[in-house]
């Protein structure tokens, strides 16, 4: 099958289920009383991203993303750190990636067939798929952007499949 | 008790570490699948072997899968009751976990009532802990 064949992810997976699993995520994992609100605030100026891969018949990446200092204070409350502790880059790459691995292997549970899950990366986003095969949700965690995007994988250079 | 938290997130071996000290384990930990072989064999030469192993599935160098299987093929750790630790939430994964020789699953996110609720069927809570 090739990858214009395949479902688009709008047709797999629902912005409810999204929001489900953050929901379940961000309190057992983020902190007691946290939450992921669905509710947009305006982007800044500087990026991070933290995603892992889901490789199956449905390919793509579940992505997180917010500004380094919303990813660092995510990383304090997921550490439990207090003053006078502070976090390093490790200490975010690591935490951002950890969230982004959970979102991702809730996200593969409810999708149809076998999947793989790959190990959690941090960077500049990787580069979107088909323009339908994209299901993000932009809100904000303690008033901070964030956002989760689940997204196909960019099509080849060339044009064609991707090489195998 | 005394347990062994194997994760490739530093952040999860730090969650499940309190959670496991917080019931009164000793806490070791490993990053990967080898480095948690090298812990029980380095291990055994101060007769400190886990009671416990909780294990991520998705790892690099050897997987949490991979860990079970290595741990099932040596008696020497036949006594240490392992527990998939892991966002792998299919039927078929959790199957294939069991059927390599673990003895329990908890997906991620997990609460630590969750974590104490699986200690007690493995009656690995340690007395005082409320079940």
């Amino acid at each position: 099958m090739t990858l214009s064949q395949t479902q688009p992810i709008t047709e797999l997976l629902d912005a409810a289920t999204v929001q489900s699993i953050c929901d379940e995520v961000w309190p057992s994992l983020v902190g007691d009383g946290e939450a992921f609100v669905p509710v947009p605030v305006p982007p800044p100026a500087e990026l991070v991203s933290a995603w892992v891969d889901i490789i199956g018949p449905w390919t793509g990446s579940v992505v997180v993303t917010c500004a380094p200092a919303t990813a660092e204070a995510l990383t304090e409350s997921v550490l439990m750190t207090r003053p006078p502790t502070v976090v390093d880059d490790e200490d975010v790459a690591d935490a951002l990636g950890e969230l982004a691995n959970v979102l991702g292997g809730n996200v593969k549970s409810v999708l149809p067939g076998e999947s793989r899950l790959g190990l959690p990366q941090i960077g500049p986003a990787p580069a979107r798929g088909r323009l339908d095969d994209v299901r993000a949700l932009v809100g904000q965690w303690r008033g901070n952007y964030l956002t989760i995007t689940v997204q196909g994988t960019a099509p080849h250079p060339s044009g064609t499949e991707v090489p195998q | 008790m005394r347990a062994l938290v194997i994760d490739d997130s530093r952040a999860m071996r730090r969650i499940v570490g309190t959670i496991l000290k917080d019931f009164g384990f000793e806490v070791r930990e490993a990053g990967d699948g080898q480095q948690a072989l090298d812990v029980l064999q380095e291990g055994k030469a101060e007769s400190w072997v886990p009671d416990l192993c909780c294990i991520d599935w998705n790892m690099p160098v050897m997987d949490g899968l991979q860990f079970v299987m290595a741990v099932r093929a040596n008696p020497e750790f036949r006594q240490v009751t392992l527990m998939m630790v892991t966002t792998e939430s299919e039927t078929g994964q959790i199957v294939k976990a069991l059927a390599a020789g673990a003895h329990e699953y908890l997906i991620k996110p997990f609460t630590a009532d969750a974590l104490r609720d699986k200690l007690a069927l493995l009656g690995l809570l340690p007395e005082g802990v409320s079940a």
